[in-house]
């Protein structure tokens, strides 16, 4: 880690460090965001000026990746919080469908695979994201999720007896 | 992980890659931004508080504040009913040249200097 490389307010991050999980750090933020892209950018942009700020301090106790998933998660959090309470204060008013508002946009993507994972719970979908496609364990997913380790191994476990379960019913089998 | 599990992982992992098919932007370009945006809002902050400080000195100032004349003090009303040698605050803004009316007028109304036969 070089020394100028080293942020001001997070002595534990390199920008060098950041920008080699960057693009993975971009498909968390997508997937968090429904896959809308510009909303994604905002994201990780949002999520950066965390470390950069050193509002959101990284003390080594997980990875990297960890710890910036966490962020992203956090903000993505707070994001739909923000945006399910103007939709219900617009709906009080009597606005009726929210004009304005982002609405989820559906990837390109209509597999049964990927309908399948769309179908889970939240907390199932995000698991078998971080273990499945973010080569992260499943301690670690669970830190992203803000859950102890044994409710994400539960959650995971449901998730990969759910996706069997579905597929199989498209004549897709992934059993032993 | 067992061998279901793998295929599993390769189908979720195929399905979501295709999702995300496009690449993400550059990171340069996303750290730019961040950091122009880090720095409005820490010159935002900075702004905040230097306005903060600013009103609190305003405000030790006003309170501790002395006129140059020495203490503040207010209008003796009995005082003022028993003397004619009031002045007005106002005064103070004359100019410093002045003249006693009852003094200089007459001197310039009852002059005996003539002109053409005439008194001025």
């Amino acid at each position: 880690m070089r020394d100028s490389d080293v942020l001001d307010n997070n002595p534990h991050i390199s920008r060098s460090a950041l920008e080699a999980i960057h693009g993975q750090v971009f498909g968390w933020a997508l997937s968090r965001t429904d896959y809308d892209r510009s909303a994604a950018e905002d994201l990780v942009q949002q999520a950066y000026i965390e470390l950069l700020t050193g509002k959101a301090r990284f003390d080594r106790r997980s990875s990297l990746k960890t710890f910036v998933f966490s962020v992203v998660q956090n903000l993505a959090r707070s994001r739909y919080r923000r945006i399910a309470s103007r939709l219900r204060l617009l709906q009080t008013a009597g606005h009726g469908a929210a004009e304005g508002l982002e609405q989820p946009v559906e990837p390109q993507q209509n597999t049964a695979v990927w309908r399948a994972v769309q179908a889970l719970p939240q907390r199932q979908r995000d698991i078998v994201e971080l273990v499945f496609c973010r080569d992260m364990t499943v301690e670690s997913a669970s830190r992203v999720m803000g859950v102890s380790t044994g409710t994400g191994r539960v959650h995971y476990d449901r998730a990969k007896k759910a996706l069997r379960l579905t597929l199989a019913d498209h004549g897709e089998s992934f059993d032993d | 992980m067992t061998d279901s599990d793998t295929r599993l992982q390769e189908a979720v992992g195929k399905a979501l890659a295709a999702a995300e098919r496009l690449p993400a932007p550059e990171f340069d370009t996303v750290w730019a931004a961040a950091g122009a945006r880090a720095g409005i809002a820490r010159k935002r902050g900075l702004l905040l508080i230097g306005s903060a400080a600013v009103a609190a000195v305003a405000a030790i100032a006003f309170v501790f504040h002395t006129p140059a004349g020495g203490e503040w003090r207010y209008v003796d009303r009995y005082q003022l009913l028993e003397t004619t040698g009031w002045s007005a605050p106002s005064d103070s803004l004359l100019p410093d040249r002045e003249f006693d009316i009852y003094q200089s007028v007459p001197v310039l109304i009852e002059s005996t200097e003539t002109y053409g036969g005439t008194l001025l």
